[in-house]
């Protein structure tokens, strides 16, 4: 269940037009779940049914375990997909579903059921295989989607948004399933989503695609902390960019000089600081930013409801800034605050030409 | 039909200002759908209740164009032996039809589902062959494919050597029109039940390892059931009940039911009027039958909810 899947500049275009995948180059290990995130149309899609078979590239090589699966049709390549819609075959029960991928490799049916009420117990749906698959609900539907897939045993799992369409709770539980499964049978996942937090929640790594291009692939944290570009940093919904200078390894802009982190050097020049805006701590004026921060004098500009945080908007003379707080605390527009900027948290990334 | 609509909308809207006042929704709601249906109703009650009515009346003897009326079985056993042959003679024809006509429209709704230039084309030459009568359908089959027809003549093969099939003792001719016009309506039928499924449950199941005749069998046929079930009921029903192509491309005996039914009623002999409703009354049985079978078949698959 567990392979590696290398892409080797993977490239699909449909009808001449524009690359929708453009030399896409990555390495899935053994047992790790990569989530492809990216707004729609950024070809995450696409990249995934390149894998599936269900399409294929324009030019480029996937390997599974070293080997070119091109020209290998979608039932040899050991591929399972779960797609956002569960897509049981209303025909057969819920077992049978589970066991579909052993009744057609020509498993005797008594053998199949047992090996597919298994999965249906790793799903928490023991007692569910008589069912017909329209006593089902939305996230039952999916459960069985998914044991489905692992039924046949896929050398990768290929998820496409099969969470998104449930409802918060239910996709909660999910993720809890996911992690579950991952921990027992170890497969190799490849997961599409457009949700950030998903991603965070479900993969070790993060492929990050616009408009067909891989932006970066890393691990959660660091398309986070240390995005490569500042699409990146705006994909990953990052707020606070503050144009500067980069001289002799310290940042200068009108928040001050931050110097890199430790261990890290940055280039001369021309440069963007990006920091998370969940990293920037607020305090009242007086009080002196703590070792490793740096700290500026900043106005509350404006204030945003968030449920139960709330988000802050600060002027730093030119400069903005922007914050989180619990929606309990009181600040209000025109307020002075200190901010405190973590050195750890900042990164700079080359600004946009024009 | 238009004022009686009318009327029935008008009890719609009073339905449901009553349930705005607060009248049991459920009661008034379930009479407005009947008022909707009833003129619809009434109509066909009217046509095919009132034909059949009056064929069993006529059948048994109650209402006969000369002399006493009485209840007798007479004219199911005046034509004994054609009857029984018209029976066995009908069932055939309808079965091969119905039969080749599945087989041969599945396969084309395959064809047009696959969505390559092919499907399109298939696509639409069933569609061009729908509204074509079964009548042109049917002279065009005599011209062509008698002993003095067309592709014989084409072929260079003299009438006698030209095998039967326009009036054979095998009813070839007949089938083959069938065929070809039913094999359209299951593919354009089927098709559509397909386009809007199957391509998804397709690729999943070959993503589960499925080849593609284990797609076909285990994905692809089964969702396509239903829908054959109910073309082959329509199917079966209206070979055995139509009359013309029988009696163009047909020989002249044994006669199916339908050519049987109408020889008698248009007969000189005005005792012959109860013995053609009889036919017709167990045409009608007949069909009725299969339509109750292929009903339970329909509610044996598990799509049919």
């Amino acid at each position: 269940m567990s392979a590696t899947l290398r892409l080797d500049a993977l490239t699909k275009s449909f009808d001449g037009r524009a690359n929708a995948v453009d030399a896409v180059s990555l390495t899935v290990e053994p047992g790790e779940c990569l989530a492809i995130l990216g707004p729609s149309g950024s070809g995450k899609s696409s990249v995934l049914r390149a894998i599936a078979g269900l399409d294929s590239p324009t030019s480029g090589r996937i390997l599974v375990d070293g080997t070119d699966v091109a020209g290998v049709a979608p039932e040899r390549r050991g591929m399972a997909m779960v797609f956002q819609r569960p897509l049981l075959f209303p025909h057969l029960s819920v077992l049978d579903n589970v066991a579909f991928a052993a009744t057609v490799a020509g498993t005797p049916r008594g053998e199949a059921r047992e090996d597919a009420r298994q999965f249906l117990a790793l799903v928490q749906l023991e007692g569910f295989g008589s069912r017909p698959v329209t006593a089902l609900s939305g996230g039952q539907e999916q459960r069985v989607a998914l044991a489905r897939a692992l039924a046949a045993r896929p050398r990768v799992l290929l998820l496409d948004e099969p969470f998104s369409a449930l409802d918060p709770e239910l996709r909660a539980d999910m993720h809890e399933l996911l992690g579950q499964l991952r921990e027992r049978l170890k497969p190799t996942v490849v997961m599409v989503t457009h949700d950030r937090d998903e991603a965070a929640i479900v993969a070790d790594r993060v492929a990050l695609l616009r408009t067909g291009r891989l932006l970066q692939h890393d691990t959660v944290e660091r398309l986070y902390t240390r995005p490569a570009s500042l699409d990146v940093a705006r994909l990953m919904g990052g707020r606070i960019e503050v144009a500067g200078v980069v001289r002799e390894g310290v940042h200068r802009s009108p928040l001050g000089s931050i110097e890199a982190p430790a261990g890290e050097s940055w280039p001369e020049g021309e440069s963007v600081l990006v920091v998370r805006h969940e990293a920037v701590h607020l305090a009242s004026p007086p009080v002196p930013a703590p070792q490793g921060m740096t700290g500026v004098t900043a106005v509350v500009t404006a204030r945003h409801a968030r449920g139960p945080r709330a988000a802050i908007e600060l002027a730093v003379g030119s400069a903005t800034l922007a914050a989180e707080v619990p929606a309990s605390r009181p600040l209000t527009i025109g307020q002075e605050v200190a901010a405190h900027i973590p050195r750890s948290a900042c990164t700079v990334v080359t600004p946009v030409p024009g | 039909m238009a004022r009686s609509g009318a009327r029935a909308v008008g009890t719609t809207i009073t339905a449901l200002d009553r349930q705005a006042a607060g009248v049991s929704p459920r009661g008034s709601r379930r009479w407005s759908s009947i008022a909707l249906v009833a003129p619809a109703v009434l109509i066909a009650l009217f046509v095919v209740g009132g034909g059949i009515g009056f064929s069993l009346v006529q059948s048994l003897g109650l209402l006969p164009l000369v002399g006493e009326a009485s209840l007798s079985l007479d004219a199911y056993l005046a034509n004994g032996d054609d009857l029984v042959r018209g029976i066995g003679l009908s069932l055939a024809i309808a079965t091969a039809s119905t039969a080749l006509s599945c087989i041969i429209g599945l396969t084309a709704a395959l064809v047009i589902t696959q969505g390559r230039s092919t499907g399109r084309l298939v696509a639409g030459l069933s569609a061009f062959t729908i509204p074509i009568p079964h009548l042109v359908g049917a002279a065009s089959v005599g011209l062509l494919l008698s002993d003095a027809g067309i592709i014989p003549r084409i072929l260079g093969i003299p009438g006698t050597e030209w095998p039967d099939i326009v009036g054979g003792s095998w009813w070839i001719a007949v089938v083959l029109e069938y065929t070809w016009k039913e094999s359209a309506f299951v593919a354009l039928v089927v098709a559509g039940v397909l386009a809007s499924r199957v391509a998804r449950y397709d690729e999943t199941a070959a993503l589960l390892g499925a080849s593609r005749a284990r797609r076909l069998r285990h994905v692809v046929i089964p969702l396509a059931r239903p829908a054959v079930i109910v073309s082959a009921i329509i199917i079966f029903v209206y070979t055995l009940g139509s009359y013309e192509v029988a009696w163009l491309l047909g020989r002249p005996y044994p006669e199916p039911l339908p050519v049987l039914a109408f020889r008698l009623f248009t007969s000189i002999t005005l005792t012959a009027r109860p013995e053609a409703a009889a036919v017709a009354v167990v045409t009608t049985l007949i069909s009725l039958a299969v339509v109750a079978l292929g009903m339970a078949a329909l509610r044996r698959t598990p799509l049919w909810k």
